[in-house]
This record gives C-alpha cells, sequence and structure tokens, in this order.
C-alpha cells in the first residue's frame, strides 16, 4: 500500500539543514550555558560548522580550478593532489610564475577564504580588484 | 596546575623574593587571564598589588628555526630582555621574579601590574581613547627605535644572530613539512626571495610588536608585551610588521597596526634614530609578516593533530587563507604600476 507523506515528514533534512541546526544549537544553547574557555569555544566551533557548510559549495568549484591549473602548467603530471604538486613546482623551479598563474592564484584565493573566513577585510579589496 | 596548587606554590615562594619591593605576605585572589598561544597568564594579587605571573605548561628552549615558531623564547629568557628593555625608555612592566622550570611554580616570571587597556578591539573603537590613538604611531615608532638600540651582545645565547636566507630556509622547510599545501605562501616565499633586500646589520627586534600585544592608556603607549618572539634581524622587520594587514583589525585604511598612518611612525622612529627605513623596506616586511602568520596558523593545525589543543586550534589552522590573501594583496600593490 502506498502512503502519501505529508510535506514535513517527506523532506529528507540535507547535510546542510542538519549543519544549520547544530550550529544553532551551539550559538543560542550551548554557549550562553557554558562559561570562559568552553564558552568561547562553543562559538568557535558554530563557525567551524559555517566553515564546512560553505566549503560544501564552493569546494567543487575550487577543485575544478585547482585541476585545471594542474592540467595547464604540469601537463604531464597525473597527481591526484593538483595544490600539492603546483606548490612542489614552485617550490622547484618547474613552473616560473607569469601573470596567469598569478590570476589563478588571485582566484582561488578569493574561493578559499570565502570557505573559510569571508568577512575577512581585506577580502573585499581583493574582491573589487579581483573578483568577476 | 590547579589554581589551589599555585597559590600553594606562590605563598611558598614569594615572601623571601619580595621582601623590600612589594608588601604583602600572601595570595589573596588568582585569576586566569585569556590569551596565549603556549603560555598561562594569571592576575594575582600579592597583600594588595596586583601582579601579572607568565607561566608555561611545557617546557621549551629556543627560536633556532624561527618562521612560524610560535613556541618563542623560554620564559627565563623573556624576562631576560624584558629587563634589558626596562633599560631604554620603553615602557615594560618591573620583573620581580624567575622561576625555571625545575621550580614548584614551573617556568614561569612574575611582574609589575602596568593599568592599561590590552583589548584592541576596545581601544581601538571607544571614543575615551582617541587622543590616545593620535599619538600612538608616533609613539610606537619612538619604542621601536629604543628597542633596536638594546645592546645585543647581552642577550640570553638563545637569541642568536640570523641571516635573512637562513630564514628563508627555514620557511621553506616548515611548507615542505606541512605538506606543501598552499600555492600562495610558496609563491610569495618565492617573491621574497626574489625581492630580498641586501642583508643589513641586524638589532634587537621585540618580534611580535603589533597592536594586540600593546597596553593603552589616555596618554598613549603604557606597556609593550609580550617579548616571547624577540629575535635579531633588520630594523624594518619590526616595523612591517607592525603594519601587517592581518594585525589591522579591519582597518586597512590606516596601516600602523589599524590606528596609525606611516608618516608618523616613521617620524617617532626618526626622533630617536636619526633614521628609518624606507617605506619599500618596511612593506617588504608586510609580505614577509603575512608569510609568519600563515605558518603560524599552520603549526596550529599540526599542533592539532598531534593531540595538542582545541577546536579553536584546529579553527586557526584555516585562517591561513587570510594570510595567503594578504600576501598575494600585497605582491599585487607592489606590482602594480
Amino acid at each position: 500500500m502506498t502512503q502519501t507523506r505529508n510535506s514535513a515528514t517527506a523532506a529528507e533534512l540535507s547535510t546542510d539543514a542538519l549543519l544549520t541546526a547544530v550550529k544553532a544549537f551551539l550559538m543560542d544553547n550551548a554557549a550562553p550555558n557554558l562559561e570562559g574557555r568552553h564558552r568561547f569555544n562553543a562559538r568557535v566551533a558554530a563557525n567551524v560548522l559555517g566553515i564546512i557548510q560553505r566549503e560544501r559549495t564552493i569546494g567543487p568549484t575550487l577543485q575544478a580550478l585547482d585541476e585545471d591549473a594542474l592540467h595547464r602548467w604540469l601537463p604531464e603530471s597525473e597527481s591526484k593532489e593538483p595544490v600539492q604538486e603546483l606548490s612542489r613546482a614552485l617550490a622547484d623551479g618547474r613552473i616560473t610564475p607569469d601573470d596567469t598563474f598569478f590570476d589563478y592564484l588571485k582566484a582561488r584565493q578569493l574561493l578559499v577564504s570565502a570557505i573559510n573566513n569571508p568577512r575577512y577585510a581585506s577580502r573585499a579589496i581583493a574582491e573589487e580588484r579581483w573578483g568577476v | 596546575m590547579r589554581p589551589e596548587e599555585l597559590i600553594a606554590a606562590l605563598d611558598e615562594a614569594l615572601p623571601a623574593l619580595l621582601t623590600d619591593k612589594v608588601s604583602g605576605a600572601a595570595v589573596t585572589s588568582l585569576e586566569r587571564l585569556s590569551g596565549g598561544a603556549n603560555n598561562e597568564t594569571w592576575r594575582l594579587v600579592w597583600g594588595e598589588t596586583p601582579l601579572i605571573l607568565r607561566r608555561r605548561p611545557f617546557s621549551a628552549d629556543s627560536v633556532a628555526d624561527l618562521e612560524g615558531n610560535i613556541l618563542g623564547l623560554s620564559l627565563v629568557d623573556e624576562a631576560q630582555v624584558i629587563r634589558l628593555a626596562s633599560s631604554t625608555d620603553v615602557p615594560v612592566p618591573e620583573i620581580h621574579a624567575v622561576f625555571d622550570e625545575r621550580h614548584p611554580i614551573g617556568e614561569a616570571f612574575l611582574m609589575g601590574f602596568i593599568d592599561g587597556e590590552s583589548i584592541p578591539q576596545r581601544w581601538l573603537a571607544d571614543a575615551q581613547f582617541e587622543g590616545a590613538r593620535n599619538k600612538l604611531a608616533y609613539q610606537c615608532g619612538e619604542a621601536l627605535a629604543r628597542i633596536h638600540t638594546i645592546d645585543c651582545s647581552n642577550l640570553p645565547a638563545s637569541i642568536g644572530p640570523t641571516t635573512l636566507q637562513r630564514r628563508f630556509d627555514a620557511a621553506q622547510h616548515r611548507l615542505h613539512a606541512f605538506g606543501d599545501v598552499s600555492p600562495a605562501l610558496q609563491f610569495g616565499l618565492n617573491w621574497l626571495i626574489e625581492h630580498a633586500p641586501e642583508d643589513t646589520p641586524h638589532v634587537l627586534l621585540h618580534g611580535d610588536f603589533r597592536t594586540g600585544n600593546l597596553l593603552i592608556d589616555k596618554h598613549g603607549l603604557a606597556g609593550v608585551l609580550d617579548w616571547e618572539l624577540t629575535h635579531q634581524g633588520p630594523p624594518a622587520e619590526d616595523l612591517g610588521y607592525l603594519c601587517a594587514y592581518v594585525w589591522r583589525f579591519g582597518q586597512l585604511d590606516k596601516p600602523v597596526g589599524g590606528f596609525g598612518h606611516y608618516a608618523d611612525l616613521i617620524k617617532g622612529y626618526e626622533s630617536v634614530a636619526g633614521w628609518c627605513p624606507d617605506l619599500a623596506s618596511i612593506r617588504y616586511w608586510e609580505v614577509f609578516a603575512a608569510l609568519s602568520w600563515g605558518l603560524v596558523c599552520q603549526t596550529m593545525g599540526a599542533l592539532w593533530h598531534s593531540g595538542e589543543g582545541d577546536v579553536e586550534r584546529a579553527a586557526v589552522a584555516r585562517r591561513r587563507s587570510e594570510a595567503e590573501l594578504d600576501m598575494l594583496l600585497l605582491i599585487d600593490d607592489w606590482e602594480r604600476p
């Protein structure tokens, strides 16, 4: 027998919704009922959940950008870790960064900081200068 | 160490050490202040006199591997540097007693309490500090010039001479050790090496002279705190560090620590030293400061991985992206026509 669930029970709670729920608990319930270091860390923990939420949204774009960069500047590489491979190539001189490489770093940094700390003051300048 | 154990150890040790200096016979209150990645800071009252105890819960002895090192000097050496600084006109607390790691108190030093505001978010914003803020960049220039006159031949052995090349090597070593996860920091290190200034004669640097380590009262600079990252280097380094983006607390239009302007900092420095590093070299060290902060963030993450520290330390690891962004912005500024 098929039953029609009403919308309230049918909705699968997404990971994002779960993270939002835990974040609200940390900020609104846990932090006010804790003291000192624990209170501070409850807020930090809520912010960390925010990082995870943003990484889930922005991460794939960042990953695609890094993979493109690997193919562009190290076409022979079969590394599964584009970021590390590009860093090592900068360190050992296999990549001599030009303006285009600098542009890639700027574009990736806008994404990385959008994940980790979108409210960081110099991000607004960077966004205005380098954003698309 | 539990507070009651610490009080017992202080009550045992201090009477002999504080005779003739501070009246009192016992600790009448003890409270842990926040702050410090490595060291505990306690405010205590001896008789009726407030004092500050800096205490390290574990042992560490050297800044040999300088870049991104967050351990800094031993507290015994830090106390010695503060005593040297007190022979200049730099406002520092008086050191009353020093304990090594074998003492029941642990590695620690006890110093005078300087009245003033230490929380930047307060003194950067509050109207009552406006007069103080207006003279602070000049005063910071004066203070740094004075610190830079301290005779390096009197320093503890742990604060040895270094070279820019060794600093670069240490930074590269750390980037590799952390798994080469930051092309931006690697790009920045390459840029710093390419644009390295001539190695000028080194002086004693405070090494962590930033907005968060200043104590402010209505007259301006009341105290210079946290000397644990003291090292030898070129004078421009301390000036650039104070102006690093990350220490401007969002006030990017006030390059000196989020409260002042380059011209005043330079004038203050010149008034004591008779010269000042030029703006370009100050800005070079702003880029370097971004790299150092990025490495500190990485170190925090590594410490968390090794089981040291709580969620804050894990979260700070992600603040590396601030340093990376600043580094790219500063280099972008530098390269612009």
